[in-house]
This record gives C-alpha cells, sequence and structure tokens, in this order.
C-alpha cells in the first residue's frame, strides 16, 4: 500500500532540537528558525558534545556570521520557492528586503560560503520542487510551469535539462521504472 | 461441380412408364370389354336369328302340314300325309328349340305358349279336317269350319310368330343399341388414350435420348477432366486418393503409386500397405492421423517423409476434406504433395538465412565492438593531449607545438569519425521499439540538442505541426538532428539561416519513388533551408555512406550523417529524398507512413 | 562548505583514467580524498568490509573486468546499508539508453568520460556542488538525478 507523507520541517527540527537541548539541559528559547538563544554560554567541551549530538541527524552548528547570513538567504529561497503565492516579483528584491541587505552582499557572501551562486542555488530548489510536484503531485508539467513562475513548459524544460542534464519527461520516466523495479 | 447434371429424369421417366403402363392396362381392360360386347351383341343376333329360324321352321312345319293336309284332301293318297306327319316331329323339335332359347324372356315364353297352345289347336283342326274329309267321315259343314277355322288359327298362328318375331326384333334392337352406345365410345376412347399413351412414350423416349446425349457428353467431359487431372497431378507432382469411410475402400490416382515410387495399381491399396511406405519416424504421426480420419472424418495438413522402394526419401504434404456423394456416402478426399523439392530448397534457404544472420550479426557487433573500443584510445590521446598545459607548451618548439596542434586536429576528426560510425551501427543493431510518438516533441528535443548551434548562427526554425507516428523515438529525433544540422553546417556564408519544416499527408500514387508501395497513405514532411544547395546530380549520391560533396578542411563532416538519415527512414518502411539548386538551399523530403 | 574532506571513491580498471581522475580532483576547490579499486570484485569486498569508511560519492566506471559496474551497481542498491551511497556512473557511452538504464537501476549520476581534461574538471565541480547542495540543503536524496554527457 502506498502512502504520501508530507512532513513539515519546521516541526520536526523545532522539536528534534528541543529534545536535544533538553538532553543536555540547556536552557533555551527559539528566536526563529534555526536560530536558538542559549540562556548561559556553552564551554568549548559542551558545545563540541552538543555538535556531536547533532551532527549525525544533519544538523549543523552553525558558528561565524557569515554562515549564517548564508542559512537565512537558503532558507528564505526555499520559503520562497515552496509557497505557492504566485507573485511575479523579482527574488533578488525580495531577499534583499527580506534581509536587510543590499542584494550584491547577499550576492557575495553566498559564493564565498558556498562557491556556488544564489541564482544557481534558487534554480536547484525551483528544480526540486519541481521533481517533487512532478511525482507527488502527478502535476503536468504545464501546471508546474505556471506555479513556478516559468515564462514557458519549454523554459521549464530547458531549465530542468540544463540542471539535471535529462528531460522532465525521462526523469519521470525513470523514477517510475525504479519503483516498478522495486515492486 | 457444374458438370453433374440433376438426373431426375428418372423419376420423371418413372412416372411415366407408370402412366403407360396404366393406360395399357386401361386400354386392354376396354378392348376385352368390346370384345366380350360384340362377342354378346353377336350371340344376341345369333339368338335372334335362331328364334326367328325355329319360327320360319315352325311356319313352314306347319305349311307343310297344311300343304299335305291339303295334298291329301284333294288326291286322298297317303303320300302327302308323309310331310304332314313328319311336321309335327319338326313342330316339336322347333319348339323344344324355342323352348329353350326363350327361357329367359318371359315374354316371350308366354307367346309361346299361346302359340303352342295355338298350334296344338291347328293341329287338331288339322285332325279334324282330315277326320272330316275322310270319305268315311266327311262332314262339310264341319269341314268347312274347320277349315276355315284352320285358316284363322293359320293366320293367328303366323300373327304371333310374327309378334313375336318382332318382339325379338325389338329386343335386338334394344340389345343392339345398347351395345353399340357401349362400343361406340369405345374406339374413340381407345384411340386417343392410345394417342396419349403413344405421346408419353414419345415423351419419355425423347427425355431418354437427352439424357444418353447428356450422360454421352458429360462421360466425354470427364474423361477429358479425368484425363488432364492424371496429368495435372503428374506435373505438379500431387496426388489424390478416395477412403470411403463406411466400406474402408482406398482408391488411389495413378499419380499416387507414382508418387510412392511404384506403377499404378501394383497392390489394391489400403490404410496397411500404406504405411509400409511411411518414414519409421513419421509411422507414429501418420497412424494417429488416420485415426483421426476415421474419427473425425477430417484430415489437417500433416507433413511426413515416406521411403520409396528404392530407398529414396521423399518429403509428403498431404490433405483431407470429408465429400457427401450423391448416394449419401462418405468419401474422404486426399490430396498428397510432394515437396521434397520446395522442403531442401526450404532448408537450403533457412540455411543461408541463418548464415547470413550470423554474418550480420558478426559484422554489426563488429561494428559496434570497433568504434565502441576505438574511443577508449581515442579519448585518452585527447585527454593526454588537454593535460599538456600552457606552461608545458612554453617550453616547447615551434614544430613541438605544430605537432601537438596538429595531433589534436586529427584525434578530433577521428572522434567525430567514429562518433558518427557508432551511431550509424545503433541505427542497425539496436532493438527496434515503435512507440506513438509526438514528433513535435521529438523535434523540440532535436532543437535543444542543436540549442547552441542555432544560437550561434541565428537559426530560425520555422515549423509546422507534425502528427504523433508510430515510430522509434530516438532514431526519428537523430533524424532531424541530423537533418537540421547539416541545414546549419552548409548555410550561406554570412546569411543566418533559416529552416522551413513543413509536413502533409499524401497518397503514395502521387509520387514515383513511392510506387512500390501503392495506396498507402504517407505523411511528407520537408525539410527547406536556404543553405548554399548542392549540385542536383548528387541529390542521390550524398545518401551513400561516406559521400562527400566538399572535402574535410573546407566543411568538416564524415559523410555518415545521410546515410544515417537514410537508414533511419528505412527501418520506418519510409523513404528520403533530396532536390537542391545551388545557391538557392536545398530540400529534404522524408515520407514516413503512416 | 564542508568541514571534513569530501571523500570520494573511484572504481576504474584503467590507469590512465584513474590518474586523470586524481589530477583533476587535486585542482578542484574542495578539499578531498580520494580512493581507487580496480575491479568490480575489489569495490564489493571494500564496501561489504564493516570496518570501511563508506564514501561520499562513489564513481562507478561501467567497464571493469571480473564485475561490471552495472552489476556492482545493483548489488550495492541491494544492500541495506549501501543503498544510500550517492552513485556517479562514470562511463565511456552516452547512449541514451545506458544512461536511463543505470538511472533505473539506482545511479544518481551519470558522467561520460570525457576527453578533455578541464572539461573533467569543470564535470567534477559541479557534481560536487550539487552533491554538496543535497546534503545541505534537504533535498531528496531520491529525486537526485543528474547526467553529464
Amino acid at each position: 500500500m502506498k502512502l504520501f507523507i508530507k512532513f513539515d520541517i519546521n516541526t520536526i527540527c523545532t522539536l528534534f532540537l528541543k529534545e536535544k537541548l533538553e538532553e543536555q539541559n540547556l536552557n533555551f528559547s527559539t528566536l526563529g528558525f534555526g536560530e536558538i538563544e542559549l540562556e548561559e554560554n556553552l564551554s568549548t567541551e559542551a558545545l563540541e558534545e552538543l555538535k556531536n549530538n547533532l551532527g549525525p541527524y544533519g544538523f549543523e552548528v552553525v558558528e561565524n556570521q557569515k554562515s549564517v547570513l548564508v542559512q537565512k538567504i537558503k532558507d528564505a529561497i526555499i520559503e520562497l520557492v515552496y509557497t505557492d503565492d504566485n507573485n511575479n516579483f523579482k527574488s533578488s528584491a525580495y531577499l534583499a528586503d527580506k534581509l536587510n541587505h543590499s542584494y550584491g552582499y547577499l550576492s557575495n557572501v553566498f559564493s564565498e560560503v558556498t562557491y556556488s551562486s544564489i541564482e544557481n542555488f534558487i534554480i536547484i530548489q525551483k528544480i526540486e520542487r519541481a521533481k517533487q510536484l512532478m511525482i507527488v503531485n502527478e502535476m503536468s508539467l504545464t501546471e508546474i510551469a505556471f506555479l513556478l513562475n516559468y515564462s514557458s513548459v519549454a523554459h521549464l524544460s530547458t531549465q530542468f535539462k540544463n540542471t539535471t542534464g535529462i528531460t522532465p519527461s525521462a526523469f519521470l520516466r525513470i523514477i517510475k521504472k525504479r519503483r516498478e523495479n522495486l515492486k | 461441380m457444374k458438370w453433374i447434371p440433376k438426373f431426375n429424369s428418372s423419376n420423371y421417366l418413372r412416372v411415366i412408364f407408370i402412366i403407360a403402363i396404366f393406360i395399357l392396362l386401361f386400354l386392354s381392360s376396354i378392348a376385352y370389354k368390346h370384345n366380350r360386347d360384340l362377342n354378346e351383341s353377336s350371340k344376341l343376333l345369333m339368338h335372334t336369328y335362331e328364334i326367328n329360324i325355329e319360327l320360319e321352321r315352325l311356319m313352314s312345319a306347319i305349311k307343310d302340314a297344311e300343304t299335305g293336309q291339303r295334298g291329301f284332301m284333294i288326291t286322298r293318297n297317303n303320300r302327302f300325309l308323309a310331310p304332314y306327319l313328319y311336321s309335327r316331329d319338326k313342330v316339336n323339335t322347333s319348339f323344344i328349340s324355342l323352348k329353350k332359347l326363350t327361357a329367359n324372356n318371359p315374354q316371350q315364353k308366354k307367346n309361346l305358349d299361346k302359340l303352342f297352345k295355338l298350334i296344338i289347336q291347328r293341329y287338331v283342326s288339322f285332325e279334324n279336317c282330315l277326320k272330316y274329309s275322310a270319305p268315311e267321315t266327311y262332314d262339310k259343314r264341319k269341314l268347312d269350319n274347320h277349315m276355315f277355322g284352320g285358316r284363322i288359327l293359320m293366320e293367328n298362328i303366323r300373327f304371333k310368330v310374327d309378334e313375336m318375331k318382332d318382339i325379338e326384333k325389338v329386343f335386338l334392337e334394344k340389345s343392339l343399341k345398347r351395345y353399340d352406345e357401349e362400343i361406340s365410345l369405345g374406339p374413340v376412347f381407345s384411340i386417343s388414350l392410345f394417342l396419349a399413351a403413344l405421346t408419353f412414350i414419345l415423351l419419355a423416349y425423347r427425355q431418354i435420348s437427352k439424357d444418353l446425349e447428356s450422360l454421352k457428353v458429360y462421360n466425354k467431359k470427364l474423361l477429358i477432366s479425368s484425363g488432364l487431372m492424371a496429368e495435372s497431378e503428374a506435373i505438379g507432382k500431387f496426388s489424390t486418393w478416395q477412403w470411403d469411410l463406411e466400406t474402408d475402400k482406398i482408391d488411389y490416382s495413378d499419380n499416387q503409386f507414382r508418387l510412392l515410387g511404384v506403377q499404378p495399381n501394383i497392390f489394391v491399396p489400403n490404410k496397411d500397405s500404406f504405411m509400409d511406405f511411411v518414414h519409421p519416424d513419421d509411422q507414429e504421426a501418420i497412424a494417429a492421423s488416420m485415426e483421426g480420419i476415421i474419427n473425425n472424418e477430417e484430415l489437417p495438413f500433416i507433413y511426413y517423409k515416406i521411403i520409396q522402394p528404392n530407398n529414396e526419401i521423399r518429403y509428403f504434404k498431404s490433405t483431407g476434406k470429408l465429400l457427401v456423394d450423391q448416394q449419401g456416402s462418405k468419401i474422404l478426399l486426399g490430396i498428397n504433395f510432394d515437396i521434397t523439392d520446395e522442403h531442401l530448397l526450404n532448408i537450403k534457404l533457412q540455411e543461408r538465412n541463418n548464415e547470413l544472420e550470423k554474418s550480420n550479426k558478426e559484422l554489426a557487433s563488429f561494428n559496434h565492438v570497433a568504434s565502441h573500443d576505438l574511443q577508449e584510445p581515442l579519448r585518452k590521446i585527447q585527454t593526454f593531449i588537454s593535460r599538456v598545459s600552457d606552461a608545458d607548451k612554453a617550453v616547447m618548439s615551434d614544430s613541438a607545438k605544430e605537432y601537438i596542434v596538429k595531433i589534436e586536429t586529427s584525434a578530433n576528426r577521428m572522434r567525430v569519425l567514429i562518433d558518427d560510425l557508432l551511431l550509424f551501427s545503433k541505427t542497425n543493431t539496436t532493438k527496434k521499439e515503435f512507440i506513438k510518438s509526438d514528433l513535435n516533441e521529438l523535434l523540440e528535443n532535436a532543437k535543444s540538442e542543436l540549442a547552441v548551434i542555432i544560437d550561434e548562427q541565428n537559426g530560425i526554425l520555422q515549423v509546422d505541426n507534425l502528427p504523433k507516428l508510430h515510430v522509434i523515438p530516438y532514431q526519428i529525433e537523430q533524424l532531424f538532428i541530423n537533418l537540421i544540422g547539416n541545414s546549419l553546417k552548409y548555410s550561406q556564408p554570412g546569411i543566418a539561416p533559416k529552416i522551413n519544416i513543413t509536413c502533409e499527408k499524401i497518397l503514395s500514387n502521387e509520387y514515383p519513388e513511392l510506387m512500390d508501395q501503392p495506396f498507402k497513405k504517407f505523411y511528407k514532411i520537408m525539410f527547406a533551408d536556404n543553405g548554399m544547395g548542392f549540385d542536383p546530380q548528387f541529390k542521390e549520391n550524398i545518401f551513400v555512406l561516406f559521400q562527400r560533396l566538399h572535402s574535410k578542411t573546407d566543411y568538416p563532416g564524415t559523410g555518415i550523417g545521410l546515410a544515417i538519415c537514410k537508414k533511419i527512414v528505412e527501418n520506418h518502411k519510409g523513404y528520403i529524398t533530396a532536390d537542391s539548386e545551388p545557391g538557392r538551399g536545398s530540400v529534404f523530403t522524408v515520407f514516413l507512413p503512416e | 562548505m564542508q568541514k571534513n574532506a569530501l571523500h570520494i571513491l573511484l572504481a576504474d580498471d584503467d590507469e590512465d583514467d584513474r590518474l586523470f581522475f586524481k589530477d583533476a580532483f587535486e585542482e578542484v576547490k574542495v578539499q578531498t580524498k580520494v580512493e581507487f579499486v580496480f575491479d568490480g570484485l575489489q569495490l564489493m569486498e571494500h564496501l561489504m568490509n564493516p570496518d570501511t569508511k563508506l564514501p561520499d560519492i562513489l564513481f562507478l566506471d561501467l567497464n571493469m573486468p571480473k564485475k561490471t559496474g552495472k552489476e556492482c551497481l545493483i548489488e550495492i542498491k541491494k544492500t541495506e546499508h549501501l543503498k544510500n551511497l550517492i552513485i556517479a556512473i562514470y562511463s565511456t557511452s552516452s547512449s541514451d539508453e545506458d544512461i536511463e538504464d543505470t538511472f533505473i537501476e539506482g545511479a544518481n549520476i551519470y558522467i561520460k568520460k570525457p576527453s578533455d581534461f578541464n572539461a573533467l574538471k569543470k564535470i567534477i565541480n559541479e557534481v560536487i556542488t550539487l552533491n554538496w547542495h543535497y546534503h545541505t540543503s534537504g533535498l531528496n536524496r531520491d529525486n537526485f538525478l543528474l547526467s553529464l554527457k
């Protein structure tokens, strides 16, 4: 029997962090997604312990400011891509606005830390969502193109192919055959 | 079989004959009756005649008596008494006859009695006359009385006789009339019946002779047919046999014997004698099929071998069908074909086919493997060349640098060649899966493959709506890539390439090159460009493998691209043609069946 | 980027290809640790060894003696503790069917061996970058498909 489960990353992460921090008897308060204010300063060993506890689960304690900013940029982008508001604004303006920095500055920091560009990241996220929409929601390419603000299906297909190297239809075909194989 | 006529005339004839016989019987019964009637009437005549004669005899006897009496009375000579005495006997005799003759007629009997009484009275009168005329007892008055009385009696007798005669006459007339009536019908009736019978017999005769004629004709045809049949059996190396399923009798045609390798009619065919000829490998199957014939009353196609007496093995194919003939008996008509020649040919053909297939496979895999395996060292060459960094080049001599460049160029050329060869062999060897595909999609894919070049050259593509067809998708895509790529490659220098792709549905009769597939619908897809074109005398040449119209330095290419296009189109049972005018562009036309 | 060096494993029987690969990785911005195995059997032995630290990305040549890349791929995907490995097929073939085939069998990346060193560097860069994104941005690994030919 096939089940499609959608999960809310926010809830999971927050709950998890809470658990883990409570294990270490740390008092904290959440400031935002991925942002925690600890009541007291941690010792190096405690910080290491925390990192080791969180590490296996994919949680990284980000230490420097630039990394924090990059993480915020990423979060903002993900939020942008995954909301269904069909506002046709430019992502650059949105990010600059949301994070209170100039787009140029954001761009530089991002490239410095990640060695790749914001645009690239946006594209990757959009394609990722497109993949999800294709497989889970079984939407047509036209619908997806519209939802993700592409000017045409061809535009979406081209970007898909440029990013992954295969066409959307080929991708769908492969995923379907993979599932058949597993049966 | 149209030449077996319907002889229901046998029924027809039967009916006619029965009618005729009945008529004859009827006629003969009429004739018999007629005869009998004639007999009766003549008997009647005789009867009346006899009565008359007797009556006349009676009369004459009495007259004799009277004459005698008169004579005696006149002459008193005893000689005259003799007739008078004899007359009495005559009268008695006649009377006895008359009594017999009138036995069946009561009226006449009465009359006869009366007559008898009269005659007795006459004779009494005679006696009296004699008595009273004798001189001894002469009495004139009594004599006159009795004489007179005698005369009157005579008259009465005569009267009575005439009366009796009349009665007889009337009676005769009546009877004769009756017979007449009966008989008069007879001849007419008989003649007409006779004529009818004659007509029937003539009809029957006509029918019989007609039937006979037809029989003769059909017989002749039959003979000719039989002859032809036997001939054709001999020529066509087949034979027929008949198996009467009820009597289990089997009949072979002459050729059946010959096919088995023996003289015609050398033995009486039956199931077992046939088995002797069957090859041991097939005996079981043949036995089973014989069972099948008996039980299912049919013989589906069966293939087997026989061994002729001279030990030659022949391959046979037999089948049979149940026929019910006119008498209703079930006959299995069997046909044998000696397919030895075809069989051996088939085997040879199959062997050849297998060889060809094998060599094809070897060739294809050789092609594939060669291209594939050639890629490895080539790739290494190119990669190592690319590893020669600028720093390295800086310390090389000029000639060394030049050589490196030349090596690179050659390697690149080889790469292109191998890629194209690989593509060509792929067009052949990979499994050909036809999927219903939207050609527009495939064209889009081709365009995106060539996107970079199209962009570089500012190429414009104008595309009609293409249909959805059953094709091998990646091959059609390759076809588009090659054709469009060519148009881009051979564009006119300085002029942006423009490619017009149009599509229309056509019927193969309109196009001579499609003539070997008449009345089929095709899609005609035309790729028209505004490139440099080529000399139209080469329009067939360009599809030949490795044929090029330009040197590789002018225009890089391998001469495989269009050959691949042709192969792809052929795989889809279509056609490709090209035409051009130098300087005015070229048109490539692809015909794909519906 | 990554705190620790990216752990790469290449299974390829060709000495020259291994050399190219190694040189290309050395010139990439990211810190990497590259290991080699020489054929399919060796690969599977190495992976099955409980002491082995599994690589971040496995580059797998299809054309190997003793056990082909495809066979290894299938086996890996069937093995519980190996099936989540990121696998990049590294092959000379560019046939769409082969590519699709390996994706269906579970490969994440398909790379056609380039004949230019710079191209190889570029490819590796792309792979690492994308892989890192998948690693750090919560992208669905099951949908991670990249074809570079």
